[in-house]
């Protein structure tokens, strides 16, 4: 499965070359990056129906592992790497197709890139490399929004990324000194032996608050309110639904097969709950809707860090099912955002002016919210009963904390809701129709999936059954034999 | 001095530069000065890495002819540590062209400034009440004069 | 009090890592991937510095991204940067002014110097330390210097976007070709010619010159910015 680079190197060749495409035609370059992605996400898909979701890996450079990097694809890494050209081509930022938008595209396109590679990355300095190169990327499509208060909290998010990226290089340097590789097959093998010890704890905690900046993790989330404020929406959007789902895969990904000890676990169960509780109380204070949805998306990833610190297949179902349903349900509300982004107070009565962005607004609430019949519920659901698995008191807690958190959460979206329909005059512009058409689109999948939902609770069982098998990871990626692949 | 006493010597230095980073980003109000302190912090992040890989009796990791005699250090972190650099070099270009702009919009690089001034900014647009500021003096005060040394005015 | 806790914090941290660090095996540490590299480096790549065959062929991805990363910050920063109608006043205000005799003089005499040094280093990166980085950088400064004994003489946008563009896809190109022809991306191809000869080593003092051309281009892009 040579071809398994492409998706992630197609992006980055495309990106070096949109400009001078930008001089020869201005036309080409902003049709360039869309076609890009468009088959990036057709590769992927291929390659997903070509191996029936059974893992397959494939040798960069041609080298055997662990000496050379290794991409390892299988259903979850390809599901998350799909998911990134394809919310980029859902929320293409609007000035990527003006003039002058050559710069916007290429960043773009370094961001789907990077974030394939960080999906498929088998090694560990080599996923640390990406995810700088996601975070570049990032902080220009922060500030592309051109204002200068985007400037300013662009320059603390950079600090605190900086920070972040110097503690995730420590806990590789130690990582490294400890096993002498950096293959995480092979540092699965090791781990038992070399990394079970304080020594091994710290690395972790160090690559935890390192990829948590991204995951808006708590002590490193304090650049969110700003960034979301004053970032273009559809930048928002993809970075709080995208790209903060792509640095938990790698935790993941680390606790699946490098740091399976209890102490790593219940340090993200800890932080998950205080992000949870941060979040939800300060989206609850929050005054204008942009900074509410920034705050709540907070609490959403501390519950997914929660879900993260369940062992066992039930724990990984329960984060499959929380992530993919914030990854649906964040981007279309800052979409819906985009217009709506004065003080709560001055949105009373929109809902009467722009009926469909009110109904998705109310549909993408209850299901936050985790009313019955909607798939946040279910993904509810399955977390609580994983912590009710537990027997420890710190699991107790946390029970209590998501419902606590959940009353939080009803009061400030019905009162929202409320204010929606009011009866008041509202002079809000209009929602634009590509906004409103994207935002549908998300509803209408959030809502096809409920009479499948027997079905979905199948393929995630499924999903999580093979993510969570170690041996399998290592005999594909490090050994001679690729199962499963029809010539 | 044997060598493994310089091996203590090196990793205290590094630990201490990534200390001394850490404190100068939790002390420093200044951005110019927040991002030198993250320059310090990648260096001794960077010396560690090279370090994880260092054996104080191995030669450089380069074929010269010669018959070898002794064992060479590992390559690796080698390797990695270049593309470090290299990251750092340019995030760092990047957060000071950010600060050029952010220094000619708001004249001031004082960190705490800036929070208030970005979060009037933010609530005036939404067209909300900013909130109380945590710094302001008690008792209906006015704010004092921000004192400016030439030296940060230079 | 908020200086006494973060003082307190950084030196907790600083505790903290000291005593994990007296627990590391330093100085003796395991080298499992690095042992076998240096095993197979100088026949699987034919290159002299091992460091290079780390570089370019065992995690050549790496490179990528890295070129990529630089390449970003560069686009940011022109993205930034770009002339406001604030700064094209100011610049009509302060007309630039050429550097004295001595110094235009001595930039015109270093110009060829710092070229032929950076090519040199970057062609013998898998010989002798050095290569692709560390000659774009002195590539870059040989372009800087000249700009700043005269500043008026702007350096050529389109030629350094054309330069960097150019530089990074044959990077990638080289990759893509390994894998049409039937390899892996970035299979090092090419014949591997003698051990410590000029002409050795493959693609892989090819893929240093894109390297060494794309970081001169990208970083000389990024002082331009910086210094209008």
């Amino acid at each position: 499965m040579n071809a398994l680079a492409l998706p992630v190197v197609l992006p980055l060749l495309a990106a070096f070359l949109v400009r001078p495409a930008g001089l020869a035609s201005g036309s080409l370059a902003r049709w360039f990056g869309p076609l890009v992605l468009l088959l990036c996400a057709g590769m992927l898909v291929d390659t997903a129906l070509l191996t029936h979701g059974q893992p397959v890996s494939a040798n960069i450079g041609g080298f055997a592992p662990p000496l050379g990097i290794v991409f390892y694809a299988d259903s979850l890494a390809l599901l998350f790497a799909i998911a990134v050209p394809a919310f980029a081509l859902l929320l293409w930022p609007r000035e990527a197709m003006q003039a002058g938008g050559d710069r916007i595209s290429a960043l773009m396109l370094l961001l789907v890139g990077s974030g394939t590679g960080m999906a498929l990355s088998g090694d560990l300095f080599n996923l640390y490399v990406f995810y700088e190169l996601l975070a570049v990327a990032s902080f220009g499509l922060v500030a592309s929004s051109g204002s200068a208060r985007a400037w300013a909290a662009t320059v603390r998010y950079l600090l605190i990324s900086g920070f972040g990226s110097v503690l995730a290089l420590v806990g590789v340097a130690l990582i490294y000194a400890q096993t002498g590789t950096l293959n995480l097959a092979q540092l699965s093998e090791f781990a038992p032996e070399r990394l079970a010890n304080p020594l091994g704890l710290a690395a972790f905690a160090c690559l935890l608050i390192g990829f948590g900046v991204k995951a808006e993790l708590f002590p490193v989330n304090a650049w969110v309110p700003e960034v979301y404020a004053t970032a273009p929406k559809r930048v928002s959007a993809l970075l709080a639904g995208v790209v903060s789902k792509l640095a938990i895969l790698v935790v993941l990904r680390l606790i699946l097969l490098v740091f399976d000890l209890p102490e790593a676990r219940q340090s993200l169960l800890v932080l998950g709950l205080i992000g949870l509780v941060s979040g939800e109380l300060a989206a609850w204070r929050a005054r204008d809707l942009p900074r509410m949805l920034a705050f709540s998306s907070i609490g959403q990833l501390g519950l997914l860090f929660m879900a993260v610190s369940i062992p066992g297949v039930l724990g990984l179902i329960a984060a499959l099912a929380v992530a993919l349903h914030h990854l649906l349900m964040k981007p279309a509300l800052f979409l819906l955002a985009e217009r709506w982004s004065g003080g709560l107070e001055n949105l009373a009565g929109a809902g009467r002016k722009a009926p469909l962005a009110a109904g998705l607004f109310t549909l993408f609430a209850l299901s936050l919210l985790g009313v019955p019949p909607l798939p946040g519920f279910w993904a509810k659901l399955v977390l609580l009963l994983g912590l009710g698995q537990q027997d420890a008191v710190l699991a107790q807690a946390a029970i209590f904390g998501v419902l606590l958190m959940a009353v939080v959460e009803a009061h400030y979206l019905f009162r929202l809701v409320g204010l929606l329909y009011a009866k008041t005059a509202h002079g809000a512009p209009p929602h634009r129709m590509g906004d409103l058409a994207v935002a549908s689109l998300l509803g209408a999948i959030l809502v096809a999936s409920m009479p499948l939902l027997p079905a979905l609770a199948q393929g995630l069982g499924w999903m999580a059954h093979q993510a969570s098998d170690v041996a399998a990871y290592r005999a594909v990626t490090l050994g001679s034999t690729i199962p499963g692949v029809a010539p | 001095m044997n060598p493994p006493d310089l091996i203590t010597i090196l990793i205290s230095g590094g630990i201490g530069l990534v200390a001394i980073g850490a404190v100068g980003m939790a002390v420093s109000r200044h951005l110019l000065r927040l991002v030198l302190a993250l320059a310090i912090a990648e260096a001794g992040a960077n010396l560690l890495l090279v370090l994880a890989g260092y054996r104080w009796d191995a030669v450089a990791p380069i074929l010269t002819g010669a018959t070898v005699t002794r064992p060479m250090v590992d390559p690796v972190p080698q390797a990695l540590v270049l593309t470090a650099i290299v990251i750092g070099v340019g995030v760092q270009a990047l957060a000071v062209a950010l600060l050029i702009r952010v220094k000619e919009a708001y004249g001031t690089l004082d960190i705490r400034e800036l929070k208030t001034r970005v979060e009037q900014e933010i609530c005036g647009a939404a067209g909300i009440a900013p909130p109380e500021s945590a710094n302001k003096p008690g008792g209906g005060q006015p704010y004092p004069v921000p004192v400016t040394t030439s030296r940060e005015s230079a | 009090m908020h200086k006494l806790a973060s003082l307190l914090f950084a030196i907790g941290l600083a505790a903290l890592l000291i005593g994990l660090a007296a627990q590391l095996p330093l100085g003796m540490t395991p080298m499992v991937v690095g042992q076998a590299i240096l095993e197979q480096a100088p026949g699987e790549t034919g290159s002299a510095n091992i460091v290079t065959s780390v570089v370019l062929a065992y995690r050549g991805i790496d490179t990528l991204g890295e070129l990529a990363i630089l390449f970003a910050a560069a686009t940011v920063a022109g993205l930034v940067l770009a002339p406001s109608i604030h700064a094209e006043s100011r610049l009509r205000a302060k007309p630039r002014h050429d550097a004295g005799l001595v110094l235009r003089a001595g930039s015109d005499l270093l110009f060829p110097l710092l070229l032929s040094v950076g090519f040199y280093i970057v062609l013998h990166g898998h010989l002798t330390p050095g290569g692709g980085f560390q000659g774009g950088v002195v590539l870059a400064a040989a372009f800087f210097v000249s700009f700043l004994a005269r500043p008026a003489r702007q350096p050529s946008h389109v030629g350094i976007v054309l330069i960097e563009a150019l530089a990074g896809a044959s990077f990638i190109g080289i990759g893509l070709a390994a894998l049409l022809g039937g390899g892996a991306f970035l299979q090092p191809v090419l014949d591997k010619g003698t051990l410590g000869q000029l002409v050795s080593a493959g693609s892989l003092p090819l893929l240093y010159l894109a390297v060494g051309l794309k970081v001169g281009a990208e970083l000389s892009g990024l002082l331009a910015h910086l210094a209008e």
